[in-house]
């Protein structure tokens, strides 16, 4: 760390202004869902004094489907990020360590891939998986998201990272290259499945595009499309109070996650720029 | 190594189930793209081979300019502020402080929020009727700026948003680069008596380098490609003045129906990407040549 | 680690086990609809009669038929309006709804590529002849001759008046607003009611609200007698017809006698707030501008009257759609088909409650029904069916068309296009799309 310890005047005023300004919307979201909808649709100002109420939040529990689409989301995400987990992991040691023909084309053949945006895709994976009649379901949401070169990069470097030496010991005790895999080596790149599981799971529980034209159905609603979905109908007219409710009770689980494991996260996010 | 075809069935048997992914639904759908971007097709199969008239079209369609110009808009006006100030934050909190991990907590908070909930809490913050900018501006006595609705002020107001959303991730690349730099070097500064400025165009900002580089060449990518908040708050409006390219392709692709259209107009996108990032990379390795 | 694949498995375990069905077997039927998601306050409601709006109506009459059927499945899906992406997506996907709320100016877009089924078949078991629909529902759900949808209602634009700030400005007569006859005298009146009461005559939703635009254009032009269509590839905006319209809403933006940069849930908030004379918008807000007049202590108590677009140019005439029921072409069980039938029966036997809305019957046993007259404001806004026209058959992507042409009118009343360039441009874009039809 810097060894300067104290920060300046000016710069501690501008950060806090910063950070004021980081709060400031989330708090007004708050506000706006404690009140009643009536009051709102009068004037939003009113959000500023109280009554203030626990109204929209009970109908939440009564009527809204955001617990549904948090629970999609989740199954997605964390299948998702299971998922690029494994193979990239698998695939990670099998190009780190393995020698096998056109190992080299085939590593720079998938780095291709980080360049390749969604738009690229997007279209024609649509009607692919209407082929395969794979929309409206989980495997449709997840599949798209296995498709991690990132991550293959990542945990190759990562892999290449960890000496030799370690290997041949392992193997010398007469281990199979799969043992050597699960029991030896994947242990040690913890921190890297931290950081990549991290991304995964953000950059999956983010994704608009994909499940939008691709959970059309609303029992498979993720919580980016329930909540655009909300939003485009009437129901910030007669309703802001509860739409907002929605929003900080979908924002809730991600937020508290992050609370609780912020050191976690940041280690990881940070892990990732070292490389 | 031990060589071997056991090691070669093995090598396989590891990276094959991703490669058979990757080549199923990446590669696949990416020539399927360029196929389909040469013929004139519905969504509900129709097609007809037409050449290169999706992108003739493309360039004589005064809609995809401006929709090209609001995407550079709107890359220009996030990225540049964004690395500025991530930078700045990154080495104002870059300290072993209680306080400071918790303003990096605070930093960090919007991103972890998705897209909808951002663009839901930041149209009532923008809306000149009801959000909390107007109330604001009303009592000092102003009229409230119409963000969402004035040509103006549309992509401002998208780039303000995303620039708040996407605060933490730049910041934390920031810091883990700026945790790299030995203490030495700032020693032998102090030993020098090199003032605060000194130090951080003479030290801080070349060791930055790399981290720097990586962070706008990231952001760029990202931002060429940004879409949710177009479509939500702002519609693309008015009139497809806040209207990115990828906004457009969905529009014309599920709007209009018009798929093959659409799929040229994302090729373009492609190969913008494409170019920008190779000639980010290529400048840096001029510059770092130059330097040598 | 461990602890998170466990959970990782465990909700695997809950997302394959929630697939499961339990229960005696029902017919399970898809519908999708817009008109938004009020489950927050009508939940399972089956009280037809004391919903208000459309959510509210919508909701508990399809709770309603779930009561009475308890042998049939109805899987709703709310979309956000129009639904037509989330339409379009679902059936290049192959798996479309069984039933489909859908503007009769879309019918012919679905219809005309064959994804829609003509439900002449159905319609005739549920009990529902041709015949019982009225001449404005007919027209709109008749495509090449077939029924493609059931006719639900007819919706229009209407002029939302506030009573008590037109009695201010001095256009209150009898009890009755004075409304123009004449373009010249709306800016007349306008400018009178300004000067009057300090606030804007109109209230307009101008922001992401291009039906708003189009629907004032397309209704004026007809009334001239202008051509919107020549034929089915080739619109015509640009013509006098089109930029007298356009100039007049321009007109008004420049004198700002309208509020302005307001989007639609800003413009209804603005007009029960009492900011405004009038709100252009649709039949569809009679009902809660109604239950708003009626709560006391508001600005809008007892001072709400709504009427058909005044007269400005040439003859009466209101440019009108309407929703209906259609039916994507699907493969369906006798028994999925069998419960579309009794659901279509039942929504047409509950036309009237759905009139409650604002909107006009679709059917004409309930139009001549005394309970319809005499409902609040029906007599007003009569004149609405007569004078209500629709465009040409051969016209398609009326949706899309929409977007485009609402962009461009919208661009050409704030100024930000000269009206002239903006209505060129709209029949350039339109022409496009239209080109692109095979």
């Amino acid at each position: 760390m810097n060894p300067r310890a104290r920060l300046s005047p000016a710069a501690l005023v501008a950060v806090t202004i910063g950070a004021a300004i980081m709060l400031a919307p989330l708090l007004w979201t708050i506000l706006l869902s404690l009140k009643a909808n009536s009051e709102l649709m009068r004037d939003t100002a009113s959000a500023f004094s109280g009554p203030y109420t626990l109204e929209n939040y009970r109908a939440i529990l009564v009527g809204s489907s955001v617990t549904h689409w948090l629970l999609n989301s989740l199954i997605v995400s964390l299948g998702t990020t299971a998922g690029v987990l494994i193979l990239c992991s698998l695939a990670g040691y099998g190009f780190a360590r393995l020698d096998f023909p056109f190992r080299r084309s085939l590593f720079v053949f998938v780095l291709l891939g980080l360049a390749i945006p969604e738009q690229a895709v997007i279209l024609p994976r649509h009607q692919l998986f209407a082929w395969l009649h794979l929309h409206n379901s989980y495997p449709g949401l997840i599949l798209p998201g296995l498709v991690a070169p990132f991550g293959v990069f990542f945990m190759t470097q990562y892999f290449r990272a960890i000496p030799v030496e370690l290997d041949e010991a392992a193997m010398l005790d007469g281990a199979s290259r799969f043992t050597l895999f699960w029991k030896v080596l994947l242990p040690l790149t913890r921190p890297a499945q931290a950081t990549l599981g991290v991304f995964t799971f953000l950059g999956s529980w983010n994704d608009y595009w994909w499940p939008l034209i691709s959970a059309t159905r609303s029992a498979r609603f993720t919580l980016t499309v329930g909540l655009a979905s909300a939003q485009m109908n009437y129901a910030q007219t007669s309703g802001l109070g509860f739409l907002m409710a929605q929003a900080v009770f979908a924002s809730l689980p991600i937020l508290i996650v992050y609370i609780i494991f912020q050191k976690q996260i940041v280690a990881a996010m940070a892990g990732a720029a070292v490389r | 190594m031990t060589g071997g075809r056991r090691d070669r069935l093995a090598g396989f048997a590891f990276v094959g189930p991703f490669l058979a992914l990757y080549a199923f639904l990446l590669i696949y759908p990416l020539f399927m793209g360029i196929g389909l971007s040469f013929h004139r097709a519905d969504l509900f199969g129709a097609r007809r081979f037409v050449g290169f008239e999706n992108y003739a079209r493309a360039f004589a369609d005064p809609i995809a300019w401006q929709a090209l110009w609001n995407t550079f808009k709107l890359t220009v006006l996030i990225v540049l502020p964004l690395t500025a100030i991530t930078l700045a934050l990154a080495l104002a909190l870059n300290r072993a402080t209680r306080g400071a991990a918790i303003f990096r907590g605070i930093f960090f908070a919007s991103s972890v929020l998705s897209v909808t909930i951002v663009t839901l809490i930041w149209r009532f913050i923008l809306t000149p009727d009801a959000g909390l900018v107007a109330k604001i501006v009303t009592t000092l006595g102003g009229t409230p700026p119409p963000f969402l609705s004035d040509p103006n002020l549309t992509i401002p107001a998208l780039a303000i948003t995303t620039i708040w959303w996407s605060v933490g991730f730049p910041m934390m690349l920031f810091l883990a680069g700026l945790q790299q730099i030995p203490a030495d070097m700032y020693e032998a500064a102090a030993l020098d008596n090199a003032g605060p400025w000194t130090r951080l165009f003479k030290i801080t900002l070349p060791s930055l380098r790399r981290t720097l580089i990586l962070v706008i060449m990231l952001q760029t990518a990202a931002q060429l490609q940004l879409f949710g908040q177009a479509q939500l708050l702002t519609a693309g409006g008015p009139s497809g003045a806040s209207r990115p390219v990828v906004l457009l392709i969905f529009e014309v692709a599920f709007g209009r129906w018009e798929l093959g259209y659409a799929a040229a107009l994302a090729e373009l996108l492609f190969l913008l990407v494409l170019s920008v990032t190779f000639i980010q990379y290529w400048a840096v390795g001029r510059a770092a040549k130059e330097e040598r | 680690m461990k602890r998170l694949r466990g959970l990782v498995a465990g909700l695997v375990l809950a997302a394959l086990a929630g697939g499961c069905g339990t229960g005696p077997k029902k017919t399970e039927i898809t519908l999708q609809r817009f008109f938004g998601e009020c489950g927050a306050v009508y939940g399972h409601s089956i009280d037809v009669g004391a919903a208000e709006g459309e959510c509210g109506i919508v909701t508990t009459l399809i709770n309603r038929f779930q009561a009475e059927n308890p042998d049939i499945q109805v899987d709703v899906n709310v979309v956000a309006w129009p639904g037509y992406p989330q339409l379009t997506a679902q059936i290049a996907a192959g798996d479309p709804p069984d039933l489909v709320t859908m503007h009769q100016s879309v019918i012919s877009d679905y219809q005309g590529r064959g994804l829609l089924e003509p439900m002449d078949g159905v319609l005739g078991e549920a009990g529902i002849g041709p015949e019982a629909i009225t001449p404005a529902g007919l027209r709109g759900v008749t495509k090449a001759g077939h029924l493609y949808g059931m006719a639900w209602d007819t919706i229009g634009g209407l002029f939302h008046v506030n009573t008590r700030l037109f009695a201010q400005a001095g256009l209150l007569k009898d009890g009755k607003p004075i409304l123009p006859t004449s373009a010249d005298e709306l800016l007349v009146q306008a400018r009178q009611f300004k000067t009057r009461t300090g606030k804007p005559y109109l209230v307009q939703s101008e922001v992401s609200d291009a039906a708003s635009f189009v629907r004032n254009f397309y209704g004026y032009v007809m009334a001239q007698g202008g051509v919107l269509f020549a034929d089915r590839r080739h619109s015509r905006f640009a013509t006098p017809e089109g930029a007298r319209v356009v100039q007049l809403f321009r007109t008004i933006e420049q004198e700002k006698l309208t509020t302005l940069n307001q989007d639609t849930p800003a413009a209804i908030a603005s007009f029960m707030n009492g900011e405004g004379g009038i709100y252009p918008t649709g039949t569809w807000m009679i009902g809660a501008f109604d239950q708003e007049a009626k709560t006391t202590g508001r600005p809008l108590s007892g001072a709400y009257a709504v009427f058909p677009y005044p007269h400005l140019w040439g003859r009466d005439a209101a440019f009108v759609d309407g929703h209906a029921w259609v039916m994507p072409k699907r493969v369906r069980t006798a028994a999925e088909r069998a419960a579309v039938v009794r659901f279509l029966k039942f929504m047409a036997a509950h036309n009237f409650d759905w009139t409650r809305t604002g909107h006009l019957p679709a059917f004409r046993a309930v139009y001549a029904s005394p309970e319809f007259r005499a409902l609040p404001h029906r007599s007003d806004i009569a004149p609405l069916a007569a004078i209500g026209v629709q465009l040409p058959g051969y016209v398609q992507r009326q949706s899309a068309i929409q977007g485009l042409l609402g962009e461009e009118l919208t661009s050409a009343v704030t100024g930000t296009k000269p009206v002239e360039r903006a209505l060129r441009d709209g029949e350039r874009r339109v022409d496009e799309l239209l080109d692109q039809i095979p």
